[in-house]
């Protein structure tokens, strides 16, 4: 497949661009509200004069910043706990696997209602929520994958050098594992994206005025009829960073998993 | 967004400690806990603290509510869903095949906080035929349900083409294709059919999807469902409420599971006769 490193490039060429332009997103001017696009806000601007395309890359900051900090959080809890249950077996596994059961059928946004209930909405209780039932996923494939690899010969060869179960969890069969684990955490970046844009949509999560484009859609819904652009342009980067992650995280499970 | 919240002044000790005892707060948590319990099990979820009345009416009309737009919603993705995954699987890579493959990307990756305007902007911006929001009308019925369907939808056009395509290619239905049954009754007898069995084991993922988008549709549209009653009640910190409302959404999770075992007892036999088929 000739897409992964396609997508792969649009990613890191963006993610360079969004990263360092500098962009002024919160300023506004009420007196140049719903501007149409001209040189000075190449997209126009909002319902108080801030410019529409700082703050959609802005929100490229916030949204796919505060995901990959959630993806990976997720990542490096689930692959701990699928090692764990899948190198111990027994009733450790039983355990791990009965709760990861349970966790991959809840929605996020139902454990970011319960969260949002207890601490006030905000960056920190949307990491929380994410993170609650996020880290199943990564848990069961890493529980599949270290009960592959445990059986190997380079793991026995490990065991009969004298090495113990820790050392062999991270230094041998992690290092296996990494791949399809790193493929899925690609697939999972969409997942995520979309809670986080989702609950800050509700108003849960992100707090305006940061640019945020989950809160951007909640604040454009209200000027929906006059300006739909304000809907339309973040629903379209919701939908293209999702989508391009997604292929991206495909084409490498295709290639990695060797056909 | 805003959240109504007391002044943060000291209260006055007795008022505090008569609404404690009001609440049962002084008591030892097992003993909420038992008195909870108890209440729930004779019907009593509490008041609500928003309103002053009692939870239990408010949350069985909106449990009525939800039903309503859930099963239209479902009704529609499985007559959108399952015909177009049966059609996909018939011939892998064709065009149909190409077609709902895209669309159920599409119907998966868009959220429903996305759609829910798109299609506000499209049915009743655009070409104004659909009520934008509200609820009661047969008529505001649609969007939300149509918004609330993509996704199962999107996810019953994989399955089934997934399963189907399975099933195509076993002897039985080879079989049926050599004593010349026509092509209808090879696909739906003998290829849905079976096939069906495969997609109703994933009952949970659909049941995750329809909860989590029904808060979104019932809140963008203003529906009084039940999602909308989870998320009005964190917004409002009505603790009553939102404990029965979860109630029920897990009481409802139980009865979903045990209904997509029943049918799946329905749709295949072989599960009916044996248990470690």
């Amino acid at each position: 497949m000739r897409r992964a490193p396609v997508a792969l490039t649009i990613v890191v060429a963006v993610a360079a661009i969004v990263a360092v332009v500098p962009l002024d997103a919160v300023s506004t001017d009420l007196t140049d509200r719903f501007a149409a696009p001209s040189p000075a806000h190449l997209l126009g601007t909002d319902h108080l004069g801030r410019d529409v395309l700082a703050r959609l890359v802005g929100g490229a900051r916030v949204s796919v910043g505060l995901t990959l900090v959630a993806v990976a959080g997720c990542a490096v809890l689930g692959t701990a706990a699928g090692l764990l249950s899948g190198y111990a077996g027994g009733a450790v596994a039983g355990v791990v696997q009965r709760l990861v059961d349970v966790l991959v059928a809840v929605p996020t946004i139902i454990v970011g209602l319960v969260v949002a209930a207890v601490r006030d909405p905000g960056t920190a209780t949307l990491l929380i929520a994410v993170l609650v039932t996020g880290w199943s996923p990564f848990a069961r494939l890493a529980h599949h994958l270290t009960v592959r690899e445990r059986g190997r010969e380079y793991v026995e060869g490990a065991v009969a050098l004298g090495a113990g179960p820790i050392r062999i969890a991270v230094r041998h069969v992690l290092p296996n594992a990494l791949r399809p684990l790193v493929a899925h955490a690609c697939l999972r970046f969409a997942n995520v994206l979309l809670s986080i844009a989702g609950l800050s949509f509700l108003g849960l999560g992100v707090q305006p005025p940061t640019p945020e484009w989950g809160v951007m859609l909640a604040e454009g819904r209200q000027f929906m009829f006059s300006a739909p652009q304000l809907v339309l342009l973040p629903a379209a980067a919701v939908v293209i960073a999702a989508t391009i992650v997604t292929v991206l995280g495909r084409g490498l499970e295709r290639r990695w998993s060797g056909t | 967004m805003l959240r109504g919240r007391v002044a943060e002044a000291e209260p006055d000790p007795a008022v505090a400690a008569r609404i404690a005892a009001e609440l049962g707060l002084d008591r030892p948590l097992p003993e909420q806990f038992l008195r909870w319990l108890g209440s729930v099990l004779t019907g009593d979820l509490g008041l609500s603290y928003a309103t002053r009345t009692p939870v239990a009416p408010q949350l069985a009309s909106a449990l009525g509510v939800s039903a309503v737009l859930t099963t239209v919603a479902l009704v529609l993705a499985a007559v959108i869903g399952i015909p177009a995954g049966v059609h996909a699987a018939r011939r892998p890579g064709g065009v149909v095949d190409r077609v709902v493959a895209g669309m159920s990307v599409l119907g998966v990756a868009v959220p429903e906080f996305i759609l829910a305007p798109v299609l506000v902007l499209l049915l009743a911006v655009a070409v104004p035929v659909l009520p934008a929001l509200g609820w009661g009308d047969p008529a505001q019925v649609v969007l939300p349900a149509l918004t609330l369907a993509a996704f199962p939808a999107a996810l019953a056009a994989q399955l089934t083409r997934a399963e189907t395509a399975d099933v195509l290619g076993r002897p039985h239905v080879v079989l049926a294709r050599a004593k010349g049954l026509p092509d209808r009754l090879v696909l739906w007898r003998h290829g849905a059919r079976l096939a069906l069995t495969g997609v109703t084991s994933f009952s949970g993922l659909f049941f995750a999807g329809l909860l989590s988008g029904s808060v979104v549709v019932e809140v963008v549209f203003a529906v009084p469902g039940l999602g909308r009653l989870l998320y009005d009640s964190v917004i409002g910190q009505d603790l009553p409420m939102l404990q029965a409302g979860l109630l029920a959404v897990v009481a409802v999770a139980v009865v979903v599971s045990l209904a997509a075992e029943a049918l799946q007892l329905a749709l295949d036999p072989v599960a009916r006769t044996s248990v470690d088929a």
